[in-house]
């Protein structure tokens, strides 16, 4: 690991305002920001490794827990909102026993929640890795789940 | 000198001289305008989080916070008017939305406070105390200068634990307004950066990363996120649930030889918590947790003594100040000034450090004024009293293009040169660490070496020889191997800047190959014109060498007066002293280096706490410590300050000098007619031209040693830890045996 993390470095100037870059390809790299990327952002930019999580943590793109196989994606844009997407997100987090931002201990699927996804004639939509499920229900999306492995 | 140009401006119809990079708020506080505000400190950065600092300013749209907009000439402001007001409180209201108001609004509020009634069904009246900082809370105040009454919004409760597992302060983020003072001041003043914002919008909350524990993040508990607090959800774990403190008083830290300022706030009997003083010009507010936590913990410690005792067969028996100064004077009388081994702790006040001289010399007749440190540096000393008496100010690092940091660590103490250091390299300089664990300074350094005490001195004679464009030599191969080109490029700037700092942290006296080090040292500060600045543990050192308290020193020798004032020579067998030879009787003043001394008949021991060993005083003489006493110390930078009495001596303890001037006075020697402190100032003025109110720093003649100096070897320092008289720190301050566990 300490080996990529000096290929990333090699990129970036040595300086504070090349955190967010950095941060990015590190995630790219990794998949989520790890603490001990941190670690070694801190060294290189000489700034606290709180402070680059606080940063980060501030931005929604970035992620601290690793992803799981699939990913899967809550739209509570407006019309999903109007039409049931909150409950939906509400079984996802039962069922999978997370809650946004998180994995599945198995690493089988990690969950999130996105504003729009831009199909709202089709809502509530959910996304499974590439794919859109259109005008979900509660039983549909149980069903659907067990399709991924 | 020509007058800084000034704008007028006015504020409520009144008109005032602003400076031009003013803010309004900046300007209306220097002429006691109040606007209200709980984002905006002195010190800090304007950063426009509250909103209540809202006014009206003809010309501008909407109402501009005050702590962000600058003055301009004309300016016409109003601070006032109904809608600013209006608006204020309802700022306010939102304020409180998230934040437990039951401590503003209540009904019952003044029969509480009159009565502490309670609703529980016992015999208890404290009222219902929900937070630690009530009556010391910014929030309460402002609350009552709006005039707010009243909330309509519902309080949302965020609902947080409340976080009480690290040291020395409680962490309860429901309390919590999100003005970001804490992080601000952790982050920009003292240049830390353990408090960061997490996340954003309603969920954002104030911490390390990761959930990780403050000490394991880094923070170095020095309390400035505390005082910056303008609520109650950072509260000091000894000094919470005291309410309003009932007085304060200005002193000087007396834990290390930085003479930081501290501001003591008492009640009737206790000293509840120490803050920083931001104006003091010594170390502007940036204290370590040694000073901001440490005190109360230690003042009143259960340990302590309070009436003075003597050790029968039976055990310890209490005696009165009568019986323990005859028992004391009768085994002083009749000795030989070679049966008799007096230890005079460096941390002792000025004046009593005068007094204990005049005690050894003029009762004992003896020349051995022995201290703990020399015997921590036993063959070494000379070098680094020299070395430290001629430490340059604080002041020096702010400049400094090049600084070098030997063994020096200011995580848990010498903030104020830690810090500077810091803002230094922040700025540009170029700056080294040397030390043998991974230092709070490393992660601002161009090179941090971490490497075992013993290769230090090999580290500064490459640099020294990189410098000088010398060429290596073999000893160094390796760590021109693991550092060369990073070495190469420090070294340069190094030798192309004529403003370079050495730092002197107290490392070096815990490591065996000190002697070395310290030559090292020597060459680098004459042969290469560094500047060097000592940080140790020796609070009053130099007071020490200014009153003679040394062997071989007559009172005021020391001091210089021309640039041109010779070394004082001292003849080497004066500094040894022999810890082999059997005493008849030793008397520890403020002192407890049990693990050097000799066997003795008799041992007497003047200080607060008992001692960390199975040794047992047979006369225990309780003294008042330096929150009970009034007096001086001389800091490393030579600055004569003040130490205020802040709360009445604990029990029947009394201070060092009334307790030698009484056993002198007893045994019928020696000339100290003493009443008070000031008759003792009086007689140091002979010496000090104006004691104690000397503004010029004192400077001092360096020692040259005649001879060679016999090491007595007996035992080498404990790895140091931050001690006070002898004891430990971390013995009686919980959080400091918490933090020292952790840096192992």
């Amino acid at each position: 690991m300490p080996e990529v993390i000096e290929v990333i470095f090699e990129k970036y100037q040595r300086k504070p305002d090349q955190l967010i870059p950095i941060l990015q390809n590190v995630q790219r790299e990794f998949g989520y920001i790890t603490p001990e990327s941190v670690k070694h952002i801190s060294r290189y930019l000489r700034i606290s490794e709180n402070q680059i999580f606080g940063v980060s943590s501030f931005y929604a793109q970035f992620r601290f827990t690793a992803p799981g196989r699939h990913s899967v994606k809550a739209c509570l844009g407006t019309a999903c909102h109007v039409r049931g997407g909150a409950t939906l997100l509400e079984m996802l987090e039962r069922e999978l026993g997370i809650s946004c931002g998180e994995t599945t201990p198995d690493r089988r699927f990690d969950l999130e929640r996105v504003a729009c996804l831009g199909c709202c004639a089709l809502s509530p939509v959910v996304q499974i890795d590439a794919d859109i499920y259109s005008r979900m229900t509660v039983n549909k999306l149980s069903e659907l789940l067990k399709q991924y492995e | 000198m020509t007058k800084e140009k000034t704008i007028q401006i006015t504020i409520d119809n009144k008109t005032i001289d602003a400076r031009p990079n003013q803010t309004i708020l900046q300007a209306a506080r220097e002429y006691q305008i109040y606007i209200p505000s709980l984002c905006a400190m002195e010190h800090l950065s304007s950063y426009g989080a509250c909103r209540l600092c809202v006014v009206e300013v003809d010309g501008l749209r909407g109402f501009p916070t005050s702590c962000t907009t600058p003055v301009e000439e004309g300016m016409v402001i109003r601070t006032d008017t109904a809608e600013v007001k209006g608006l204020r409180q309802e700022v306010l209201k939102l304020l409180l939305s998230e934040h437990p108001a039951s401590c503003l609004f209540c009904t019952e509020q003044d029969e509480c406070k009159q009565y502490m009634g309670t609703i529980r069904k016992v015999g208890a009246t404290t009222g219902c105390r929900y937070c630690p900082n009530d009556h010391r809370c910014e929030l309460q105040q402002i609350a009552e200068n709006i005039g707010l009454t009243e909330t309509s919004y519902p309080v949302y409760y965020r609902n947080f634990p409340v976080e009480k597992y690290d040291p020395f302060y409680d962490r309860d983020y429901n309390l919590c307004i999100l003005c970001g003072r804490c992080v601000r001041v952790c982050n920009n003043v003292r240049l830390n950066g353990t408090l960061s914002f997490k996340q954003r919008g309603r969920v954002t909350t104030i911490g390390p990363a990761f959930d990780r524990s403050h000490i394991d993040a880094g923070c170095e508990f020095c309390g400035a996120c505390v005082t910056a607090c303008p609520t109650g959800a950072l509260s000091v774990k000894v000094s919470k649930w005291y309410g309003r403190p009932e007085g304060q008083v200005a002193t000087t830290c007396n834990y290390c030889s930085a003479g930081c300022r501290l501001i003591l706030q008492t009640t009737k009997t206790d000293v509840i918590d120490a803050l920083p003083d931001y104006d003091s010009a010594v170390e502007h507010g940036i204290i370590c947790v040694k000073g901001r936590f440490g005190i109360t913990e230690y003042v009143h410690s259960p340990l302590r003594y309070g009436t003075p005792k003597e050790m029968t067969p039976a055990g310890y028996n209490d005696i009165s100040w009568e019986e323990a100064i005859a028992k004391a004077a009768g085994k002083l009388s009749g000795l030989k000034p070679d049966d008799c081994l007096i230890v005079v702790s460096p941390q002792l006040l000025t004046e009593d450090l005068f007094v204990a001289q005049q005690f050894i010399r003029q009762v004992t007749g003896s020349e051995e004024v022995a201290s703990s440190f020399i015997f921590d540096l036993d063959g070494d000393a000379a070098s680094f009293i020299n070395l430290a008496l001629a430490s340059e100010p604080f002041e020096t690092i702010e400049k400094a293009q090049g600084i070098l940091a030997v063994g020096f660590d200011s995580t848990y103490g010498y903030s104020p040169i830690g810090v500077k250091a810091k803002q230094a390299a922040q700025a540009g300089a170029s700056l080294m660490s040397l030390n043998s664990f991974e230092s709070n300074l490393d992660l601002l350094s161009k090179i941090a070496f971490v490497v075992n005490s013993s290769r230090w001195a090999d580290v500064l004679d490459l640099t020294m020889s990189r410098m000088s464009k010398g060429k290596a030599e073999k000893r160094f191969a390796d760590l021109v191997e693991m550092w060369g080109s990073d070495l190469n490029k420090t070294c340069e700037t190094f030798s192309c800047s004529s403003h370079n700092v050495l730092i002197v942290g107290p490392g070096i006296i815990d490591s065996p190959d000190r002697g070395k080090i310290l030559r090292s040292i020597e060459r680098m500060k004459n042969e290469y014109s560094w500047k060097v600045v000592v940080a140790h543990q020796y609070t009053n050192l130099a007071g020490m060498f200014a009153m003679g308290a040394c062997p071989g020193i007559k009172p005021g020798e020391m001091i210089k007066e021309a640039s041109a004032d010779k070394a004082v020579v001292l003849k080497a067998e004066l500094i040894h002293i022999d810890l082999r030879k059997k005493r008849k009787l030793i008397y520890l003043i403020g002192d407890a280096s049990f693990d050097s001394l000799p066997e003795c008949e008799f041992l007497i021991y003047q200080n607060a706490l008992p001692p960390q060993c199975s040794r047992q005083p047979d006369l225990i003489l309780p003294v008042s410590l330096f929150t009970e006493a009034s007096g001086t110390v001389i800091s490393a930078e030579g600055r004569v300050l003040q130490v205020k009495e802040a709360v009445a001596p604990y029990m029947d303890s009394k201070p060092d000098w009334w307790i030698l001037k009484s056993i002198a006075e007893k045994m019928g020697k020696g000339k100290m007619k003493f009443n008070d402190v000031s008759s003792i100032q009086g007689e140091i003025k002979k010496i000090i031209k104006g004691f104690p109110a000397v503004k010029k720093r004192i400077e001092f003649k360096e020692i040259e040693v005649k001879g060679n100096v016999k090491t007595h070897g007996k035992g080498k320092p404990a790895a140091w830890k931050s001690s006070y008289r002898g004891i430990p720190l971390g013995e009686v301050v919980s959080g400091i045996k918490v933090i020292e566990l952790k840096g192992g």
